[in-house]
């Protein structure tokens, strides 16, 4: 007996059969057996079948249905009856099997006595020229694991739903009586579906066992095609029906949500994005079958996908075709604001329609994305074509509209716009631009109309940049916009190919083809119409693949990847250290960042200040991230972070002043001396005290002790963080500077007023943030999260901030600033008494703004420590990040100087009682300051200019 | 099925393959180790190497081996050097050499062919080492089953050169063994289809656990950086002031311990560490500890580990490789600290150093799930492996 059968099912494939059993015949395992079962194929097929089983006696064995079934399910029911091996797979006539396939499948199956067996599919994509391969469900199949019953892992039930790539054990088949359905399309999906729930065990092995060959002609994408699904769908979801009844039989519910999730996630999805060029009669009939099936999903599914998601569930249940296709137009472009949104009572909607609905009001609430405080020139906005025309020669007329969300282009705002045509492969920067004739404001959307002599103008080369997209490059007053132009209901398969002359002359090709591409975006393809054309076209596509081609494309390869690198960080890292560092120093020239370029904010700003006050000889540059600099002081030198400049100021400076680090591959010269003013007092260990930096190998080690060693001078504002930061940096005591945070001066210099005077005086910024003089002010400030990658997390209020507004709004001003590495969106409902101040790079004069402080582990409680008032510690997560992977150097609980919350509730209770508990905490604030900031006096900033800019001789 | 189930009666003849046949190090004491296992279950067993090795790196091998050996070359075969462009191709002196390399290489498998083909039915080669294969390549393996091997895990081989070679020169054999299973589901999506995981033999396995009474924390291996001893004595600094009675004691030798003793006296441990040397009676050793301590920054499948819970001792490891997971199962037969975290380390011994009951628990525990490691379960899986791949 055989240990595994492979039935081979074949239907008029006489062309490809032989392949598929060669793939069985090949296999390392000896053991196993093909049965061919034939649909009654009209070509030779059945004549291969008995030629192969004539010349492998005894390894195969041809059969051939009575008629053909019009499917898969019958030819591998047969099969089973056939086959005699302990395990069976299915096999398709024009797919292979990999080499190892059955005796890994075996291997598996015999160690754990599992009744299914599952290895990784993968695609293989046959018009791609270089039959580039997909695996099916990687993550699936990362990794081996058995399962006790499908519930351990639904994902497996929900998404590999083939049955090809599985070895059954025979048996278990039989006994359960499992066979594929028959006259139904996706039959797999059933079959596998009740495998999967019968089996007493699975294995999952992560090898590839099965070749999927794929054929994606372009022609089946076309509207005619489409027309046919219909039929499809019916099927589809009959299919989901039964496997639904199935899962119910079992009392499986928790597969069953799983599943309807997967089908709002994926399913609909695929059937949504075509939707706007089918006619309305398809859709209805779509929506009728579509809307019956969601009927019966399971709410809590809608919990597990995304807002747009569910938004085009919800609108495909009211047939709102209006504002369903924006949100698939969405759905297809991630991040695409489609839709002009609308507010109402402080929230904002996907769209104004259907909020009378309780539940429409929950899903189209859209406030979270932040599409009303993201500025507008960093939302992407959808614009749809709205009419294509053209002279059936070069010029087209395009017209169309950008959403205005919001109404955030004013009405009075100046519009400009320009057509981009872009190749889609740059080599070079190629693109072509056309002014936009009409740009006008019309209510919740722009409208534009351009035309465009295409075909005189845009020059392709003709070979490699084969894909043009189409961009529509708006300004609206001070934004600059730049959008895909998504193709809608326009049609474009009547649209004219345009005669276009590349450079490389119309012998190579001669037309521009309008065209959709698969998220529905307009774009234009080259393509050979002329004999001539088409000829050269057969020529090169030959040539391209022979062996000098393949010689000239490597070196243009290698030549574009050298021009690449120039300006790559391997080639700049070089230039500094072999030319830049080799010019003289300058006298005087003083190189300031802080936080990687960011802000213009911390130590470093308070000592640019400082000499500016005192009018010191020197020449400031300060270094900037990002595209363009804000807020950064106008009189000094800005250079970009690694941009040639910035490398040459570093190389030539007489002075390095920052508080986190210059680039690590920078080498200091002797001649500069570097002054680390750090950015905060530690809490969460660091540097070598960090167990990442343990971890690392020896040459990790030496980079970073080499970056750490530059500091000349470090600056630290206690003795914890000489027996801390100083330890984890091995610094040398001779490089601290034990003069304290010349950040905090100003916050010592307002607690020496204010002690003085007895009141209170807020600054200007009280004035521009509009805060009533009569309500308090607390700042929230948080630190970020990062997850087990260290990747940083985003920020999400840990309370509920409407609620806030609403119970303390008229006592208190809340102002909410995140950590530099995460950003925060407000509802409107909670404008006036929560503000969001993240975009003041320096936080120092919000610190002595605020009356109070919240924070969780922000090294900010030990400056502000410095003011001596209330604070409040929300460590709503205190176990997740004391107990990390990185550790902390104390107990917070033990030594913060205010009351720690874990609760949103008890956050809004404690701050309700909060002048009564404060007072209470005095005096662990002073031991909290002497211990954290012993040495912040209110000179430091003073000191140091002193000590280096000032004095003569230095 | 797990007893010579394949092959001519009497058993198989089975070629072990490595680099050399006395070369110091784990490959070698593993290829004795199996060689013996199996002529015991009655296979005839040939110790193959490709080349002698210089009299500082020989392992001292027994008298009289019950299983022959044999080294194909009498001196070191030139270096491969790979010559690339034009340049390479311009080099005739060393373009000859390579040729003079490539004859000579040819002839050894020649060798190994005449030994193969005089080899009966069901005659299995296995090679240990990845750089053994080149020859093996070269030779008639027709009717043969063979096995390549990995005895380092898989983020090991990818440090070095050896992650190309072994999907180049393994890609064919009958299975590819790594020492895990995670490391063989690694090598799996890196596109080997051919891989299986076996782990490697337990040396000894006494009939009964350490007493664990001695206030002796152990710690055995080579003193270099990969090991960890620094970690390990930042972890100490931590825990010892709570344990003034208890002692670190460090089995081994190595570069690294003048730096090592330095960093000690640096934290002020002088007092409580042990500097113990290289030990050849390892049981000994442990028996004396009630608690094993390893901080390796990378390991692959580390017997000194699973040595410590044969003795029954507590254990208490960073988690570095798979290898460390596949033998140690957090919590039940012992302690497991996220590699680098010397504070969760230290916390791990802590416990293990103040709680008796745990130590007992976890060392009983381990003493007999290590059992999966005996000697005559991994013969009985590698006989069965060897019948699995004539099928």
């Amino acid at each position: 007996m055989p240990d595994v059968s492979v039935v081979v099912i074949v239907y008029n494939d006489a062309e490809r059969l032989t392949a598929a059993v060669q793939s069985v015949l090949d296999q390392t395992l000896r053991g196993v057996e093909v049965v061919i079962v034939d649909d009654y194929s009209q070509d030779g097929s059945y004549a291969v079948a008995q030629g192969l089983e004539a010349a492998h006696p005894g390894r195969v064995r041809a059969f051939r249905l009575p008629e053909n079934s019009g499917g898969c399910g019958a030819p591998r029911n047969h099969g089973i009856r056939q086959a005699t091996g302990t395990y069976v797979m299915f096999l398709d006539s024009d797919d292979v099997l990999e080499r190892n396939a059955c005796r890994n499948m075996l291997a598996a199956a015999e160690r754990t006595g599992s009744d299914l067996v599952s290895g990784m599919c993968v695609r293989v994509h046959l018009d791609d020229r270089w039959h580039r391969t997909t695996e099916w469900y990687p993550w699936i199949y990362s990794r081996t694991r058995t399962l006790e019953s499908i519930t351990e892992y639904p994902d497996l039930l929900v998404y590999d739903t083939l049955s090809t790539n599985k070895c059954y054990r025979r048996a278990f088949l039989l006994e359960q009586g499992l066979e594929f359905p028959v006259g139904i399309h996706y039959e797999d999906l059933l079959f596998s579906a009740q495998a999967y729930v019968a089996a007493r065990r699975i294995t999952l092995i992560p090898n590839h066992v099965y070749f999927w060959n794929v054929v994606e002609k372009a022609s089946s994408k076309s509207i005619s095609n489409r027309r046919h699904e219909i039929a499809n769908f019916v099927h589809r979801m009959e299919i989901h029906r039964r496997v639904d009844e199935l899962l119910a039989a079992n009392g499986h519910t928790a597969l069953k949500t799983a599943k309807d999730t997967k089908f709002l996630k994926h399913d609909l999805v695929l059937h949504l994005r075509d939707l706007p060029l089918l006619s309305d009669a398809y859709r209805r009939e779509f929506a009728r079958l579509a809307n019956g099936y969601l009927a019966g999903i399971d709410p809590a599914a809608y919990e597990n996908v995304n807002h747009l998601q569910a938004i085009c569930a919800y609108l495909l249940g009211k047939e709102d075709w209006d504002n369903l296709l924006p949100a698939a137009d969405a759905m297809a472009n991630k991040g695409r604001l489609s839709s002009p949104l609308a507010e109402r009572d402080g929230r904002v909607y996907w769209c104004a329609e259907h909020l009378d609905d309780a539940e429409g009001r929950r899903i189209l609430d859209v406030t979270d994305q932040g599409f009303h405080t993201t500025p507008v020139s960093a939302l992407r906005l959808g614009n749809r074509l709205t009419s294509y025309a053209d002279d059936g020669r070069g010029t087209i007329t395009l017209s169309g509209a950008v959403v205005n969300p919001l109404g955030r282009i004013a009405p009075g705002a100046g519009l400009k716009a320009s057509l981009e045509f872009r190749a889609r492969r740059q080599i070079g920067v190629r693109s072509f631009s056309f002014p936009v004739a009409t740009v006008r404001h019309a209510g919740d959307s722009i409208e534009w109309t351009a035309t465009a002599d295409i075909g005189s103008t845009v020059r392709p080369l003709g070979i490699i940049d084969a894909v043009w997209d189409v961009r529509l490059k708006l300004t609206a007053g001070r934004d600059r916009i730049t959008t895909r132009v998504s193709v809608g209901g326009v049609d474009l398969e009547n649209a004219a190919r345009l005669r276009v002359r590349p450079r490389l002359t119309r012998l190579v090709s001669d037309r521009f083809a309008p065209e959709m591409t698969r998220k529905g975006n307009l774009s234009y393809v080259l393509t050979a119409q002329g004999a001539a054309a088409v000829r050269t076209r057969t020529l090169i596509d030959s040539a391209m693949h022979g062996r000098t081609a393949g010689v000239v494309k490597r070196s243009l390869r290698r030549a574009l990847k050298a021009r690449r690198n120039l300006g790559s960080g391997e080639q700049k890292v070089k230039v500094y250290h072999e030319v830049f560092s080799k010019l003289p120093v300058r006298k005087g020239t003083v190189v300031f960042e802080s936080h990687m370029g960011k802000q213009y904010s911390d130590s470093p700003k308070a000592i640019y200040e400082e000499l500016v006050r005192q009018g010191a000889p020197f020449e400031a540059i300060w270094s900037y991230a990002g595209a363009r600099p804000t807020g950064f002081p106008p009189e000094a030198t800005l250079v970009k972070r690694w941009s040639w400049p910035y490398l040459r100021a570093l190389a030539r400076a007489e002075y390095w002043v920052d508080n986190q680090g210059f680039p690590l591959a920078l080498a200091k010269r002797p001649g500069t001396t570097y002054i680390q003013t750090w950015h905060g007092s530690a809490l969460k260990r660091m540097g070598f005290h960090e167990p990442r930096t343990k971890a690392q190998g020896k040459e990790g080690q030496a980079r970073f002790q080499a970056a750490v060693d530059r500091f000349d001078h470090f600056l630290i504002r206690s003795e914890h963080d000489a027996r801390t930061l100083a330890k984890a940096f091995r610094l040398r005591d001779e490089v601290l500077l034990r003069t304290g945070y010349p950040r905090n001066d100003a916050l010592v210099a307002a607690q020496r007023e204010e002690a003085q005077s007895g009141e209170r005086v807020r600054g200007p910024l009280a004035t521009e943030l509009d805060i009533d003089p009569d309500k308090r002010v607390l700042l929230y400030a948080p630190t970020f999260r990062a997850g087990a990658d260290g990747a940083v997390e985003g920020f999400e209020f840990p309370f509920d901030v409407e609620e806030f507004a609403d119970r303390l709004g008229d006592r208190f001003t809340l102002l909410v600033r995140t950590h530099y590495l995460n950003s925060v969106s407000l509802p409107p409902s909670v404008a006036g008494r929560v503000i969001d101040v993240s975009r003041y790079h320096d936080i120092t004069p919000l610190l002595a703004l605020a009356d109070a402080l919240i924070t969780d582990y922000s090294s900010v409680m030990f400056d502000y420590a410095v003011l001596d008032r209330p604070m409040l510690f929300f460590a709503y997560d205190y176990e997740r990040y004391a107990t990390d992977i990185r550790g902390t150097y104390f107990d917070l609980k033990e030594k913060a100087p205010g009351p720690v919350v874990a609760t949103a509730d008890e956050l809004l209770q404690a701050l309700a009682a909060f002048d009564e508990a404060d007072a209470k905490y005095a005096e662990a604030r002073q031991r909290f300051l002497t211990e954290f900031g012993e040495y912040d006096r209110g000179d430091a900033a003073r000191q140091i200019v002193a000590k280096f800019f000032t004095r003569s001789g230095k | 099925m797990s007893q010579q189930s394949g092959g001519a009666p009497g058993g198989r003849d089975i070629f072990l393959v490595s680099n050399s046949v006395d070369e110091l190090g784990g490959v070698t004491t593993w290829s004795h180790q199996m060689a013996r296992l199996f002529s015991e279950r009655g296979h005839r067993v040939q110790v193959i190497g490709i080349t002698p090795v210089a009299e500082e790196l020989r392992q001292r091998l027994p008298q009289e081996l019950p299983y022959g050996t044999t080294t194909l070359y009498d001196a070191h075969p030139p270096q491969a050097r790979a010559l690339h462009g034009i340049k390479g191709r311009l080099n005739a002196p060393e373009r000859r050499r390579q040729a003079s390399r490539r004859a000579g290489m040819r002839a050894r498998a020649e060798k190994l062919s005449e030994l193969f083909r005089a080899a009966r039915p069901g005659a299995v080669v296995i090679v240990t080492q990845v750089w053994a294969m080149e020859w093996v390549a070269l030779a008639d393996t027709k009717g043969l089953t063979v096995i390549g091997m990995s005895h380092e895990s898989y983020e090991a081989s990818h440090k070095s050169s050896r992650a190309a070679r072994v999907r180049r020169h393994y890609r064919e054999v009958d299975r590819l063994l790594v020492l895990t299973e995670e490391d063989a589901d690694l090598w799996i999506r890196a596109g080997m289809e051919n891989v299986a995981s076996m782990p490697n033999p337990l040396p000894f396995m006494p009939d009964s656990p350490a007493p664990r009474t001695g206030k002796v924390v152990a710690s055995i291996g080579r003193l270099s950086f990969e090991k960890g001893l620094d970690l390990l004595l930042d972890a100490w600094a931590d825990v010892a002031p709570r344990h003034p009675d208890w002692v670190l004691r460090i089995y081994g030798a190595g570069a690294e311990e003048p730096v090592l003793r330095a960093h000690c006296a640096s934290l002020g441990l002088s007092d409580s560490v042990e500097w113990r040397g290289s030990t050849d009676d390892v049981l000994g050793a442990l028996r004396e500890a009630s608690v094993f301590a390893q901080a390796s920054r990378a390991e692959g499948f580390p017997i000194t580990l699973l040595e410590a819970m044969a003795a029954g001792l507590a254990v208490a490891a960073f988690d570095c490789a798979p290898g460390v997971r596949e033998i140690v199962t957090h919590g039940e037969d012992g302690l497991l600290a996220r590699l680098g975290n010397t504070m969760e380390l230290a916390a791990h011994l802590d416990a293990l150093m103040s709680d008796r009951g745990l130590r007992d628990r976890l060392g009983d525990t381990g003493f007999r799930r290590v059992r999966r490691y005996s000697s005559a379960e991994i013969t009985d899986r590698w006989e069965a492996l060897m019948a699995f791949l004539e099928r």
